[in-house]
């Protein structure tokens, strides 16, 4: 019997297959089929894909673009804002979020624009009643990304920056309100 | 001192410089061990390093000790992930080259001037690397492992990666020139399957080495001004060439250790040239796409190139790595089947030489790896799921599970194997050196599971010294995981002293350890010998046990990906 340590003599590549090892390869390669083809369905038939339009953008220029949008937004007693349409921008930055806190309403879809002014960030986002649902997403400071969400339970969601940007990221938090319509 | 060091370069070599190793009865030169030897010690060196940084981290995550603040713990951080993640590991996989190379095919090793010129290449880069993390200060910051630009990484740190990685590819050409060496001059014999092996892995290594070239050059020329803007984006597909390209080299080399280590100490046999050498060929093909794996939450890249990448197109590597969950076992059961080791369903399992800590280490390895490492990989790597997964504490599990789990303690069975069949020492304590993986495997799966569950059920985030008993200026932290992050501290601590007795062991070993005589096999070689002689051909050999073992490990996959499912089904609406 061969170990392998040794070269393999004779026509080796038409010695048969344990029957065993035969079945093994079968539900392996089905299974890996299976799993592609869920997740590749899913991206058309599910509702949580990160998957949204993308802009190439200049820090500054994005900056600007979330400055003009805070100033055209109302405020509520608390100075939070409230978006004036469908599109809510957050502008992530050393060491907080623009554009947050933000109040939303429930069960309303929005375009959340994602951006950052000066180095990478993580938008991980939680509802303060539901630890484990969580999701979490990367911000480049070159990149504007547009992801819509709808949120379907009113709650306090806090936003926590999850990717390593500087001295002070442990402090990076945000909170978003979503209120019953 | 000098006499110590010498002694344990010298060994019973015939005028050629050949001896033959009484375990595994392979001609082995000089030149070839003494290699093994440098590149394993080295590795060894490394592991010091990057396992004192593991207190120092593990104990600041650990809110309850809160060890260092967070003005020291980036510093921290970058120093264990380079030393471990990085230079154990790749110390240990050139010496692996080159036991897979010249040692199993019985030659000198070629170029030994350039095999030293690479080890002093990789050490200069590796002592840089360690140098510009520990001073970085006032407007820059420490690298973690990736130097995330735009961060103001020091410039010393990006030259210093580049002269690693050109080091680690200097070190690799005698092994491809040995390989030359037996195809052009040698005979027209297939490779056996472990330099097969060597050789995949070799190719794999030089693909992700380039990534990583281009990758920090890119930060290179942009620290120092010739570029003006870096794309970010641009950057992290680059970078993660190298940085998951490198966990890759460790993936095929752990498969090709536990090859060789599951044949001379358990006495495992190959069940199929055939399917386990594709299954290596998937790899070389499609396992460096699993680099798009960090790249899921990213905004800058198309979904079909998420979808074919993240799937190391349609999981054909996946696939490969269920191919050698079957095969290795499978080599185990039958070899030990045909020389009447153990009956009924697992008996040739149960008669196993479980003492021995190489083959303990090496079977905890595939279990750990298979289970935990490998099936969360998939997971997370789905697009989807991995929105739930991505910088969280769970994605540290996952690569604990597959990196300080599987590939290290698949590492610790080689070094213990080295010591005794290279460095000719027996063990100072052989109870202790059986308690080790034992110790090492228990604490650490522990602990890894442990960090799964913090960042999925609680999304507890990587890369951050305090969010579970406090999130400064917020009046939000994650309290609720805080009885999860202090079982995962006991078991951190745990698996760090199993770290620490490896080491003793293993220096103790080389130091004090009693000199193994010519023919001496310190009771390694399994029972019947290497292979057994005659019987039925080895594809008619039952191999129940494996079947089962596997039909078992499926099903934990499937309830596994159904459970994530659902966890993220429960999300609102996101998304196009």
């Amino acid at each position: 019997m061969p170990g392998p340590f040794d070269k393999p003599e004779g026509n080796w590549w038409d010695e048969p297959v344990n029957r065993r090892e035969g079945m093994w390869l079968g539900i392996a390669g089905v299974w890996s089929l299976a799993i592609f083809g869920w997740m590749s369905g899913f991206t058309r038939f599910g509702d949580q894909n990160p998957v949204g339009e993308t802009y190439e953008v200049d820090p500054s220029e994005y900056r600007e673009t979330v400055q003009a949008y805070i100033d055209e937004a109302d405020e509520n007693e608390e100075g939070h804002i409230i978006p004036p349409g469908d599109s809510v921008y957050i502008g992530a930055f050393r060491f907080n979020w623009d554009g947050l806190p933000v109040v939303l309403e429930a069960g309303q879809e929005y375009d959340i624009h994602l951006g950052a002014y000066d180095v990478q960030h993580g938008f991980s986002i939680r509802p303060e009643h539901s630890l484990s649902q969580q999701i979490n997403l990367q911000i480049l400071p070159d990149t504007e990304w547009v992801i819509p969400m709808s949120f379907d339970d009113p709650g306090t969601y806090h936003v926590i920056c999850n990717e390593f940007c500087g001295q002070g990221h442990n402090s990076m938090h945000g909170t978003l309100y979503v209120e019953e319509p | 001192m000098v006499a110590t060091l010498s002694q344990l370069f010298d060994n019973d070599y015939d005028e050629e410089g050949f001896r033959t190793c009484s375990v595994t009865g392979l001609e082995i030169h000089r030149t070839a061990e003494n290699h093994v030897k440098l590149f394993g010690l080295t590795a060894v060196v490394a592991m010091v390093v990057g396992g004192i940084f593991a207190i120092t981290v593990a104990m600041t995550r650990w809110e309850l000790i809160g060890l260092i603040g967070e003005a020291n713990y980036y510093r921290h951080l970058s120093m264990h992930a380079w030393n471990l993640l990085i230079f154990w590991l790749v110390f240990m996989e050139i010496a692996i080259l080159y036991v897979g190379g010249p040692m199993v095919l019985g030659r000198r090793l070629p170029l030994t001037k350039v095999a030293k010129a690479g080890w002093v290449t990789m050490v200069a880069g590796a002592l840089g690397i360690n140098y510009f993390i520990w001073t970085a200060s006032g407007a820059e910051v420490a690298p973690l492992l990736t130097a995330y630009v735009p961060l103001n990484i020091p410039t010393g740190f990006f030259a210093s990666a580049i002269v690693f990685l050109v080091g680690a590819t200097i070190a690799a050409v005698p092994f491809l020139a040995t390989i030359w060496k037996e195809k052009r001059w040698g005979t027209d014999d297939t490779l056996p399957l472990v330099t097969f092996g060597a050789f995949i892995t070799s190719i794999i290594a030089v693909q992700a080495i380039l990534g990583g070239i281009a990758a920090f050059s890119y930060g290179l020329v942009w620290k120092v001004g010739i570029i003006e803007t870096i794309n970010s984006g641009a950057y992290r597909t680059l970078f993660w060439t190298i940085g998951h390209g490198s966990q890759q080299i460790n993936l095929l080399a752990m498969i090709t250790v536990w090859y060789f280590l599951t044949h001379v100490v358990g006495g495992a046999v190959v069940v199929s040239e055939k399917v386990s050498r594709s299954a290596f060929i998937l790899y070389l093909f499609f396992i460096n796409l699993g680099a798009a794996h960090h790249l899921m939450a990213d905004p800058a890249l198309g979904v079909g190139w998420k979808l074919f990448n993240t799937s190391y197109a349609f999981y054909g590597a996946a696939f490969a790595s269920m191919i050698h969950a079957f095969a290795i076992p499978a080599g185990l059961e039958a070899g030990r089947r045909q020389r009447g080791l153990g009956g009924g369903l697992f008996g040739w399992l149960t008669s196993a030489p479980w003492r021995n800590p190489v083959f303990s280490a090496t079977i905890f390895s595939i279990i750990l790896f298979g289970f935990v490492g490998g099936i969360t990989g998939v997971l997370m790597g789905q697009l989807q799921l991995n929105i739930t997964w991505h910088n969280t504490f769970a994605t540290v599990g996952h690569f604990h599970a597959t990196v300080a789990v599987g590939t290290t303690l698949a590492f610790m069975g080689l070094v213990f194997f080295v010591i005794q069949t290279m460095f000719r020492r027996d063990f100072v304590s052989g109870t202790l050196a059986s308690l080790v993986p034992y110790f090492y495997a228990g604490a650490m799966g522990i602990a890894t599971l442990a960090m799964i569950y913090l960042g999925i059920l609680y999304g507890v985030p990587r890369r951050t010294s305090s969010v579970v008993r406090n999130i400064p200026g917020a009046d939000f932290s994650i309290s609720a995981a805080a009885p999860l992050m202090s079982l995962f501290g006991v078991f951190a601590v745990l698996a760090i002293l199993a770290g620490v007795l490896f080491l003793l062991v293993a220096l103790g070993s080389l130091l004090f350890g009693a000199r193994l005589e010519r023919g001496d096999d310190a009771g390694l070689r399994p029972d019947g010998g290497l292979t057994p002689d005659g019987g039925k051909p080895v594809h008619a050999v039952d191999m129940r046990g494996t079947f089962a073992m596997c039909l078992i490990f499926m099903a934990t996959f499937v309830v596994l990906y159904v459970l994530n499912w659902f966890l993220l089904v429960q999300l609102w609406s996101i998304g196009a």
